[in-house]
């Protein structure tokens, strides 16, 4: 590929005050190139379009600049920091359209992957990573609504993923709109799009967002597609006007509560029946809402706070099977059965609190919406986590992350002070007394 | 404690080079250039196939001369073809027609899957057919996923049949007495090369992609292979009206290239 920008030389561009230097050219696109770049000392991206680009998305400088001005709605996204152009003088000396332009953003850390890497199966990854991904997903797109922006063109191609931590980075933002305004002409994915918006009877905004987004999370916790059943298996030849029938004018949810058609295929869809019942009932309705009466009603749709709230509660319910040590996301309080081996379930130790109710295993994490009744969920700064313990894995503790001194209340009557860094041995303790509230052990 | 290990069912997606290896491929280094091509153009398209969870990519090639075999005959993953790819020599005549009617084997069912993504096909050749052509074609197009596959054309240096090119990928669909496509310009900008100033360069996959020189043949090989691979198999953003009719598989631009020297 033949790069826009002069690689290797340094440039005064109109938008920053000092001299950007382009490093190399990362990759393209449909739309331009993104380059690695330094501008004040500091490794950046730029995102630079081609010139047809730019004529046929007129909308795309005022999106950007607007953008620019609105700050990124949080850390999950490479956000346009500074809309670049060049001075005419410089852009014919090196033969670049003199119209063109381009943007600045932070980095993609060399540790995120794209998140076809997951959904194609070259990934080694926990199911609480792929929760967490799925959480700060929610999370990102319910700041970017609340902000009254929508971004139109969610899908697998612009998510990137820490498979360590969970944690996501969305790129391709200069699709981003504000809600109801339609000043762009981005539409969408097909089979992430809205039926409405692939049948082109409604723009892209905030509700079709609604829905693209649970059939993003439904691909990365099933590694399947929520409208591939059987209906897919009567397609000989899948192109668009088979994807138009099969997301658009007939779209079924393979686990619709109601509509049986599209049920999965034993055979060519068992990715599906093997992951889907790894996923707690009030979490699996959310999917049946959005893609259910949500379908067809984008009224219905699930909002991006309520997937917050479910997503957070299966990350509590998570415990280890005791037979094959897979994780499980089960009711805590009643006796149930692995997913993975069949072997039978307790009911688990676990940790409440005056807002929650948290499995006692390993990774689990205490965090202030656990305590606070007006905080909203964040899973990114917890108070308390559950290690077990460097020499006897059998033995359990709860790291205090906190910077305040707790008390242990034990079995024997005794208390003891957990500081902060220190862990708490589980096997005697009763509860633990916080400045935030107590945290009852239940066994 | 390890996510599932499972993934998404894949449909394959045939992909199948015919290559002429007429004599006067052997003019220029016109057929070390394809061959180069070719070979320079598998990373990126195992790149492609990577990236797509859905789809499974397999690459066969046909060589005509004074007749037409199969280069390489087994539906091949393509990164297994990047250690194994023969280069193709040329000798004889232009058995065209015949390539089309091998092809035309391959795309039935059975030995076709019941379920596949569209199929790319992509001719490349620098001369005129010496066989029935009118005849293969005839034969190729009878079969279903041929009339679904994506066809595409390259005609390497000034003597390929235009007419014949357009035939194999059939009429176009908004106006039919375009000319054929010639180098995109420079990101853009006004480019030299044999269009008047300001002329408005014609680009679309769906007329012959005219490579005069080993550069720009390089720069289709690697479109064909990637950015045209990607649409038949990944839906890909879209832009304006959602799934304007106006084919089965939306062709993606043409990318901005460079103008070359022209070498034959
Ligand atoms: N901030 C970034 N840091 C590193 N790589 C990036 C960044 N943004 C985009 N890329 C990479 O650049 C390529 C093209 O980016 P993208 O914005 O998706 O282009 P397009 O919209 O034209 O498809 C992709 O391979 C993507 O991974
Ligand atoms: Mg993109």
């Amino acid at each position: 590929m033949s790069a826009l920008l002069p690689v290797g030389t340094t440039l005064q561009f109109q938008g920053v005050s000092g001299p950007v230097t382009v490093v190399r050219l990362l990759g393209g696109g449909g739309q331009g190139q993104v380059y690695e770049a330094v501008y004040a000392k500091e490794r950046v991206a730029l995102k630079w379009y081609f010139p047809r680009c730019i004529a046929k998305d007129l909308g795309l400088e005022q999106r950007l600049r607007e953008c620019i001005r609105a700050t990124s709605p949080n850390q999950s996204f490479l956000w346009p920091m500074a809309l670049l152009s060049l001075p005419f003088e410089t852009a014919s000396r090196l033969s670049i359209p003199p119209e063109s332009f381009g943007y600045m953003m932070a980095l993609r850390p060399a540790d995120y992957v794209g998140v076809h890497e997951h959904v194609g199966g070259h990934l080694q990854i926990s199911v609480r990573n792929v929760l967490r991904a799925c959480f700060f997903l929610a999370e990102a797109f319910h700041e970017l609504h609340l902000k009254g922006l929508c971004y139109k063109d969610i899908s697998l191609g612009n998510l990137f993923l820490q498979p360590q931590s969970g944690r996501i980075l969305i790129c391709d933002n200069d699709n981003v709109d504000v809600d109801g305004r339609d000043l762009g002409c981005a539409v969408g994915t097909p089979g992430f799009m809205a039926p409405e918006v692939l049948l082109g009877r409604m723009k892209p905004g905030a509700s079709s967002d609604q829905f693209s987004l649970a059939v993003l999370m439904f691909r990365l916790l099933t590694r399947h597609d929520p409208l591939k059943g059987k209906l897919e298996l009567q397609i000989r030849c899948l192109d668009e006007p088979a994807r138009r029938r099969l997301y658009g004018e007939d779209p079924v949810f393979i686990f619709d509560a109601n509509d049986e058609r599209n049920r999965p295929d034993p055979l060519d869809h068992a990715a599906a029946l093997l992951t889907w019942p790894i996923y707690p009932a009030h979490l699996q309705a959310l999917f049946q809402q959005t893609l259910g009466a949500g379908m067809k009603d984008p009224s219905r749709r699930v909002y991006t706070g309520q997937w917050k709230t479910g997503l957070a509660r299966t990350l509590d319910q998570r415990r280890l099977c005791p037979d094959c040590g897979q994780e499980v996301f089960r009711d805590l309080e009643q006796a149930s059965l692995c997913w993975a081996c069949g072997g039978p379930l307790n009911p688990a130790p676990r940790f409440h609190t005056a807002r929650g109710s948290v499995a006692a295993q390993p990774d689990n994490e205490l965090h202030p919406h656990h305590f606070d009744p007006l905080a909203s969920e964040r899973i990114d700064m917890p108070l308390a986590i559950v290690e077990a313990h460097p020499v006897k894995a059998a033995l359990l503790g709860l790291k205090n992350l906190s910077d305040e001194t707790w008390t242990a209340e034990l079995e024997n009557g005794e208390s003891s002070p957990v500081e902060p860094g220190q862990r708490c041995n589980l096997s005697l303790l009763v509860r633990l007394r916080t400045s935030l509230g107590s945290i009852e052990l239940i066994r | 404690m390890a996510f599932p290990d499972v993934q998404l069912s894949k449909r394959p997606l045939h992909f199948i080079y015919l290559c002429d290896c007429s004599g006067s491929m052997q003019a220029n280094g016109k057929m070390q250039a394809l061959n180069q091509a070719i070979r320079q153009s598998l990373p990126g398209m195992a790149e492609v196939a990577r990236q797509n969870p859905e789809a499974k990519v397999l690459v066969r090639a046909v060589s005509f001369a004074h007749q037409a075999r199969w280069h390489v005959a087994e539906p091949t993953p393509v990164d297994q073809l990047q250690s194994s790819w023969v280069d193709l020599q040329a000798e004889g005549l232009t058995a065209m027609g015949e390539a089309l009617r091998l092809v035309a084997g391959v795309l039935r069912t059975p030995p076709m899957e019941q379920r596949a993504l569209p199929p790319v096909l992509v001719l490349i050749s620098d001369g005129a057919p010496t066989d029935d052509f009118e005849d293969g074609l005839r034969t190729l197009m009878r079969e279903p996923w041929a009339q679904k596959a994506v066809r595409l054309a390259i005609a390497v240096g000034h003597d390929a049949d235009l007419d014949t090119l357009q035939q194999f990928i059939g009429a176009e669909p908004s106006s039919a007495a375009v000319p054929p496509v010639a180098m995109p310009p420079v990101a853009g900008l006004a480019a030299g090369g044999d269009r008047l100033p300001g002329e408005p360069v014609p680009r679309s996959g769906r007329r012959p992609l005219q490579a005069s020189n080993a550069t720009s043949l390089a720069q289709y090989i690697q479109w064909a292979s990637t950015a045209v691979v990607g649409a038949a198999s990944m839906p890909v953003s879209q832009v304006g009206i959602p799934s304007t009719a106006e084919s089965n598989v939306p062709l993606p631009d043409l990318p901005p290239t460079v103008i070359g020297q022209v070498v034959w």
